[in-house]
C-alpha cells in the first residue's frame, strides 16, 4: 500500500525542499525590497514591486510546502531513478571546471579539453573521431570569429587565441 | 487598397537578396530543429539571438520568425517517422501520424501535414495582415493600467497552461519578475540586487538566461536517457494525399486553422495548446472516434494546421501591443529590443517597412517550407540518424560562443552555465522554465506600468477596475487563478497543461 517513493513530512520529500527554497528566496526578496525603500502608493519606490513580489513568492512557496506535507511528494532519489544520473553530473562538473578555466587559460585551451571530455563522457565517441572534433570545432569557430567577424575571444594568461 | 499597397511594400523589403537569404536560413534551421528531437524552437532561437546583431533589424527578425514557424513544419516529420515529437507542438501528431507510417502511409501523413500547415500558415498571415493594423489603432488608446493588466493576464494564462502544479508555475513567474528587475531602477536609477557587481548594473541579459534554461538544461536532461529511435526505414512514396484523404482532412484543416489562430492570439496560448485542442475537437466531432489513435488522418491534419495557424496568430499581440503572448514571442521581443525597436501600436505606422516586410517574408517562408518539407523529405530522414553524442557537445560549444559573442563578456558565460544547472534541477523538481522567462521579459514593463498607473491615479487602485479593458483582463486572470481550486476545472487544466519548454 505504502509507496516508498512518495513521502510526507520527511527530509527526502523533494516537494518540501522545492517549497523551502522558494520560501527562502521569497524572504530574501522581501528583505531586499524593504532595504530599497517601498515609497508610498502615490509614488512607489524602487523596492515596491520587489516587496510585493516577495510576499507572493512566500504565499506560493507556502502552498507548495503545505501540499508537500499533506499530500506527500516524490523522494529526491526517485527523481533520479531509472535514469543515467551520472551523465548530467559529469557534464555539470565539466562546465564548472570550464568556467574556472576560461579566463586564465583562454577560449582555445579551455574549450578543447571541454569538448574532448564531453565527447568521451556522454556516450563515448571513439578516440579517432573525438580528438579531431574536439580540436577542429573550437579552432574552426575561433578562426571564423577572430579572422572573419573580428570578435576577440578570451586569450588567457598565455595569450593563446 | 491601403493594405494591398502595404503588402506590395512589404514584398519589396522581403524580396531583397539579403532578406531572402535570412528567411531561407530561418526556415531551414526551423525545419532542422523541428526534425531533431531534444532541440526545440526556443533553444534554437536563443542560440541564434546574437546572430541577429550582425544584420539589419528586418533580416534578424525575419530569420527568427522563420525558425519559429519552420519548426512547426519540421516537428511533424519526426513525430510521424520516429514517434518522437521534434518539438512540443507536434506531440499530438505522434498518436495517429506514426500509426499511419506503420501502416505504410507515411507519405500521405507527411503530405497532409505539410499542406495543412501551408494552408493554415497562409490563412494566419492574411488574418494577421487584416487584424493587426486595426488592433494597433485601438491599442494607441491603451494606458499603463491596461498594459499592466494585460501582462498580468498573459502571465496567469501561461502559468495556467504550464505542466505541473500552478503554485510552482506562479512561483517561477515571480522569480522571473525579480530577475527582470535586477539592475538600475528605470525611474530612480537606484541599483537593485546587484551585490556590488558592475556586470549586473545593466541587469541580467536575456540571451544567457534563455540559453542556460533551454539550451544547456535541455542537453543535461537529454544526456540522462539513451535516446532510442524507431525510424520507419521503408522508402517514402506518394506524398500527395489522395481524394479520400483530402475529403477526410478538409474539415479538420479548416477547423484547426480557425481554432489555432484564435488560440494563438490569446496571451499565454500558442501552438502547443492549439494542437491539443484541435485533436480533442476532431475526436469529439468524428463519427468514428475509435479510429483516432490507430492512424486517422484527421488526427494529423487538424493539429498540424492548428499549430501553424497559432504560430502566425501569436505575432498579433507582440506586433500590436508589444506584449509577447508566449516564450517564443518573448525571444522575438528580445530581438526587437537588441535593435533598439519597441513593438507596439506605433510599430506599424513608424516602421511600416519592418512590419510589412516581416509579414511578406512569412508568405515567402511558407512557400520555401513546402518545398523543403515535401521534395526534400529524404534529406531530413537522413538527419534523424545524426548521433547525439556528437551533437550535444557541439550545442554546448555553440551556446558558449553565442552567449560570449552577444555581449563580449565572460560574465555572461558564467550566468548561462549557472542558469543551465539551475534549469536542470528546476525541471527535475517539476518547475517549468517558461513562466520564468516570460516574466523575466515582462517584469520591467510590468513594474513600469504599475508604477506609472499608481503615480497617474495618485495611488488610487480603483484605476485598474474602472477601466473596462483592464477590469476584464484582471477578472479573467482571477478566474484562472481560482479555477484549479475547483475539481472539475482542475481536471480540465490537467488535460490541456503543456510542456512549453520542449
Amino acid at each position: 500500500m505504502n509507496d516508498p517513493t512518495n513521502v510526507k513530512l520527511r527530509l527526502s520529500n523533494s516537494e518540501l525542499w522545492g517549497g523551502l527554497i522558494g520560501l527562502g528566496l521569497g524572504g530574501f526578496v522581501i528583505w531586499s525590497g524593504l532595504k530599497l525603500k517601498l515609497g508610498t502608493i502615490n509614488d512607489p519606490g524602487s523596492g515596491y514591486v520587489l516587496f510585493y513580489t516577495g510576499i507572493l513568492m512566500c504565499v506560493f512557496a507556502g502552498s507548495i510546502i503545505v501540499s508537500a506535507i499533506t499530500e506527500g511528494g516524490p523522494t529526491l532519489a526517485s527523481r533520479w531513478e531509472n535514469v543515467r544520473w551520472s551523465k548530467p553530473l559529469l557534464v555539470i562538473v565539466c562546465l564548472i571546471a570550464f568556467s574556472f578555466a576560461l579566463e586564465p587559460l583562454g577560449f582555445l585551451l579551455s574549450s578543447i579539453p571541454l569538448m574532448l571530455l564531453l565527447l568521451r563522457l556522454i556516450d563515448p565517441v571513439r578516440w579517432t573521431l573525438a580528438i579531431p572534433i574536439a580540436v577542429l570545432a573550437p579552432s574552426g569557430m575561433w578562426w571564423v570569429l577572430k579572422r572573419l567577424l573580428l570578435i576577440q575571444l578570451p586569450s588567457g594568461l598565455f595569450g593563446i587565441g | 487598397m491601403d493594405t494591398l499597397a502595404n503588402v506590395a511594400h512589404g514584398f519589396g523589403v522581403a524580396l531583397t537578396g539579403i532578406n531572402l537569404l535570412y528567411c531561407f536560413i530561418g526556415v531551414f534551421i526551423g525545419t532542422l530543429v523541428g526534425v531533431l528531437p531534444g532541440i526545440g524552437p526556443i533553444s534554437a532561437m536563443s542560440l541564434l539571438l546574437p546572430v541577429t546583431l550582425s544584420g539589419t533589424p528586418e533580416s534578424g527578425i525575419i530569420m527568427m520568425a522563420g525558425i519559429y514557424y519552420g519548426s512547426m513544419y519540421g516537428g511533424s516529420t519526426t513525430s510521424i517517422l520516429v514517434n518522437i515529437p521534434g518539438e512540443a507542438a507536434s506531440v499530438v501528431t505522434c498518436i495517429d501520424g506514426h500509426q499511419m507510417a506503420k501502416q505504410g502511409r507515411a507519405g500521405p501523413a507527411l503530405g497532409i501535414s505539410a499542406f495543412g500547415s501551408f494552408i493554415a500558415g497562409t490563412f494566419a498571415l492574411v488574418a494577421l495582415m487584416l487584424v493587426a493594423p486595426k488592433l494597433a489603432s485601438i491599442a494607441i488608446a491603451f494606458g499603463p493600467a491596461e498594459y499592466f493588466s494585460l501582462m498580468v493576464l498573459g502571465l496567469v494564462v501561461l502559468t495556467f497552461l504550464t505542466q505541473g502544479s500552478m503554485p510552482k508555475a506562479l512561483l517561477m513567474a515571480c522569480i522571473g519578475v525579480v530577475l527582470g528587475l535586477i539592475g538600475l531602477d528605470s525611474i530612480t536609477a537606484q541599483p537593485r540586487l546587484t551585490f556590488g557587481r558592475m556586470e549586473l548594473i545593466d541587469g541580467i541579459g536575456l540571451v544567457p538566461v534563455v540559453m542556460g534554461l533551454f539550451g544547456v538544461a535541455e542537453v543535461l536532461l537529454n544526456t540522462e536517457q539513451a535516446i532510442k529511435r524507431d525510424i520507419i526505414n521503408a522508402k517514402i512514396t506518394q506524398l500527395l494525399p489522395n481524394k479520400e484523404d483530402w475529403q477526410a482532412s478538409a474539415g479538420p484543416v479548416a477547423r484547426g486553422t480557425l481554432l489555432g489562430f484564435l488560440l494563438g492570439i490569446l496571451p499565454g496560448g500558442g501552438a502547443v495548446v492549439a494542437s491539443f485542442a484541435s485533436y480533442a475537437l476532431e475526436k469529439r466531432l468524428s463519427k468514428s472516434p475509435e479510429r483516432f489513435g490507430h492512424g486517422a488522418i484527421e488526427g494529423v491534419a487538424g493539429p498540424e494546421s492548428a499549430n501553424n495557424a497559432a504560430a502566425g496568430g501569436a505575432f498579433i499581440p507582440l506586433m500590436t501591443l508589444g506584449i509577447p503572448p508566449n516564450v517564443v514571442m518573448a525571444l522575438l521581443l528580445g530581438a526587437f529590443v537588441i535593435h533598439g525597436l519597441q513593438p507596439g501600436p506605433l510599430l506599424i505606422t513608424q516602421n511600416p517597412g519592418l512590419f510589412w516586410g516581416i509579414v511578406a517574408s512569412m508568405y515567402i517562408g511558407n512557400v520555401m517550407l513546402l518545398i523543403l518539407n515535401l521534395p526534400m523529405i529524404g534529406m531530413w530522414v537522413q538527419l534523424l540518424k545524426l548521433p547525439y553524442n556528437i551533437l550535444f557537445p557541439l550545442i554546448i560549444l555553440f551556446t558558449i560562443l553565442g552567449v560570449y559573442c552577444s555581449s563580449n563578456n565572460v560574465f555572461d558565460v558564467y550566468v548561462m552555465i549557472a542558469f543551465g544547472i539551475i534549469g536542470y534541477f528546476m525541471r527535475k523538481l517539476g518547475y517549468e522554465p517558461a513562466p520564468l522567462v516570460l516574466a523575466f521579459v515582462l517584469g520591467p514593463m510590468l513594474e513600469n506600468n504599475l508604477r506609472k498607473s499608481l503615480i497617474l491615479s495618485q495611488g488610487d487602485l480603483w484605476t485598474f477596475v474602472q477601466r473596462p479593458i483592464s477590469a476584464a483582463c484582471l477578472t479573467l486572470a482571477l478566474v484562472l487563478l481560482i479555477a484549479p481550486l475547483l475539481p472539475a476545472l482542475r481536471k480540465k487544466r490537467e488535460l490541456v497543461a503543456l510542456d512549453e519548454g520542449a
